[in-house]
């Protein structure tokens, strides 16, 4: 994009370069120097709802001080339907925070279902534009679909992992967006996975990990548990060489690691650790490097749960974890149960439950604010930089909603907020903070991912 | 001369004579608005019943499993009309593919 930065620079430590590019110097440097969150973005969706209405790009006002709180200020509608939009992510991220020139101005917006990519310039930030859209044939070209994680890679690239090949069949890989975020080709070579979902890199370590959901034609139409049975789901770990883009150990989490999604790294660049939530087995695991090998451990277990009148006890389906800019709390929240769990991770190896939030889902306690009904479990997460703020939302993905919270097509979803004590390992439910996707001019959406303009816990990587 | 038939859950119905190409590509030169996502029959998004007649896959219906086809189900952004047939249509038919499995 227009953006002047330089081509070819080598990855070089942080500590001798000036602060001249986008995002901050460390994590430590975001928690101190990172202004308040005042607007963010989020993902809305129509897809499963409404066949002439298209998802949307929402900028949400997140200012108590604003006149607008808690409502959506702007919106970017997409020029086609059925992308289902899911995660996405900027073209540049603290990993680039010593090349000026270079802005985190641009985000990478995926259809999951349509493999559509749109590119938004946010230079107005309450008011981001459509700068330019990859249609799906360019991204088939390289027999792959289902974008999913966007993640900058240094000098403003994008590498995006997908879930599938052409057809929607496996395997999936990952492609690669140049500089100018136009289709550089396949980042990885073809072979080295099957499935995939998410990943994280972490250069110091010459580190990336991938996860593993399903075939786009396996989750795309919904959950089926003669899926599972089959082993069209996922269940292992891919950790790669970041420099040689290939996978150096596979580790295999088994009956307990069922659909690892979400991986999370310590933000800490000299850190090995990270985490993932196996959602279908309601497990976490905490992956660590020691002497040159990775592990994995579960550290966290959450039961199934009986519900009166139903044949099988309910899954926790923990199906989004993020790790606190400090690298103190690890947050999820188990869409089914309706839970929403913090725990110290001070000592990675031995996560310390802090606090619960018992809201939405199928057991939360909390089942309606400001007399609007909530009909799922806390979903997708985000963090203020500060740690004080945790965001959440309510739908997973449309097929799956349909089948665990059907009423979700009629009512939409919220955004919802609770105030964390970081110092005390506490967490209130804001009951003033409700963002209604359910009461829209084309009516009900679905609420999904969030961004913060400036960074945040999901997506900066440092090198 | 043959005739698509389309009709929604919520009681609209309408005709397409002599549809071209899929039932999706045909029901959009039309006019009509029908739910779609990866347009490859991979992601379920356009799934439709037959009510009468007959469609034919181009390619393969990866979303949909065998006991989908036997009951009807067909994916309109990869299916052709086999002469006169009508089609059940909208965003609910692919609610009825997979129920929650625990309840």
């Amino acid at each position: 994009m227009a953006t002047d930065h330089s081509h070819d620079h080598e990855r070089t430590d942080h500590a001798h370069h000036d602060h001249s590019g986008p995002g901050y110097m460390t994590p430590q440097a975001a928690v101190e120097n990172a202004p308040r969150e005042r607007l963010a973005y989020v993902m809305g969706n129509h897809v499963g709802i409404d066949e002439t209405a298209p998802d949307f790009l929402a900028v949400v006002d997140v200012d108590p001080d604003s006149d607008s709180y808690c409502q959506l200020v702007d919106r970017v509608d997409l020029p086609n339907v059925g992308d289902e939009l899911h995660h996405f992510g900027w073209n540049a991220c603290s990993s680039s925070c010593h090349i000026g020139g270079l802005e985190r101005r641009y985000l990478v917006v995926p259809g999951n279902r349509s493999s559509r990519l749109h590119i938004v310039d946010t230079e107005d930030r309450e008011h981001p534009e459509i700068a330019k859209v990859i249609e799906p044939e360019a991204v088939h070209e390289y027999d792959l679909s289902a974008p999913h994680t966007v993640h900058c890679i240094g000098g403003g690239t994008v590498v995006i992992s997908m879930l599938g090949d052409a057809d929607g069949d496996l395997p999936g890989g990952f492609l690669e967006l140049d500089d100018e975020l136009n289709v550089k080709g396949r980042w990885d070579p073809a072979g080295e996975i099957d499935f995939n979902y998410d990943f994280w890199y972490q250069p110091r370590h010459d580190a990336m990990v991938s996860s593993e959901w399903a075939a786009p034609k396996t989750y795309q139409p919904g959950f089926d548990i003669e899926d599972v049975e089959a082993g069209n789901y996922g269940h292992e770990l891919q950790f790669w060489s970041w420099e040689d883009r290939k996978v150096e150990q596979t580790v295999d989490l088994g009956e307990e690691g069922l659909i690892p999604l979400e991986v999370r790294f310590l933000h800490t660049p000299e850190h090995a650790h990270g985490f993932v939530d196996a959602a279908l087995s309601s497990n976490i695991f905490h992956f660590w490097k020691r002497d040159g090998e990775w592990h994995t451990e579960k550290v966290i277990d959450f039961e199934s749960r009986e519900l009166e009148g139903w044949d099988m006890p309910v899954p926790a389906l923990p199906t989004d974890i993020l790790v606190s800019m400090d690298d103190r709390y690890l947050y999820g929240g188990n869409w089914l149960h309706g839970e929403l769990w913090m725990y110290d991770i001070s000592d990675p190896a031995n996560p310390r439950h802090a606090d619960s939030l018992s809201v939405g889902g199928y057991f939360g306690d909390v089942q309606e604010l400001q007399g609007r009904d909530i009909v799922g479990g806390p979903q997708m997460l985000q963090l203020s930089l500060d740690g004080e703020r945790l965001y959440w939302t309510t739908s997973l993905y449309s097929t799956w909603d349909d089948q665990f919270f059907p009423e979700e097509a009629e009512k939409g979803s919220v955004m919802l907020k609770a105030d964390v004590d970081p110092r005390r390992g506490t967490m209130t439910l804001d009951e003033e903070f409700l963002v209604d996707f359910g009461d829209l001019p084309d009516g009900p959406a679905r609420a999904h991912e969030m961004r913060w303009p400036d960074g945040d816990c999901t997506s900066d990587v440092w090198e | 001369m043959s005739t698509l038939r389309l009709a929604w859950r919520d009681g609209r119905t309408a005709a397409v004579e002599d549809p071209e190409g899929t039932v999706l590509d045909a029901a959009e030169a039309a006019g009509l608005a029908l739910p779609f996502g990866c347009r490859t029959g991979a992601c379920g998004t356009c799934t439709g019943r037959v009510l009468a007649g007959e469609v034919s896959h181009d390619r393969r219906p990866r979303a949909l499993k065998r006991r989908h086809l036997d009951d009807g189900y067909v994916l309109l952004c990869i299916a052709t009309p086999d002469g006169d047939c009508a089609v059940e249509v909208g965003a609910e038919v692919k609610r009825d593919l997979l129920a929650n499995p625990f309840r």
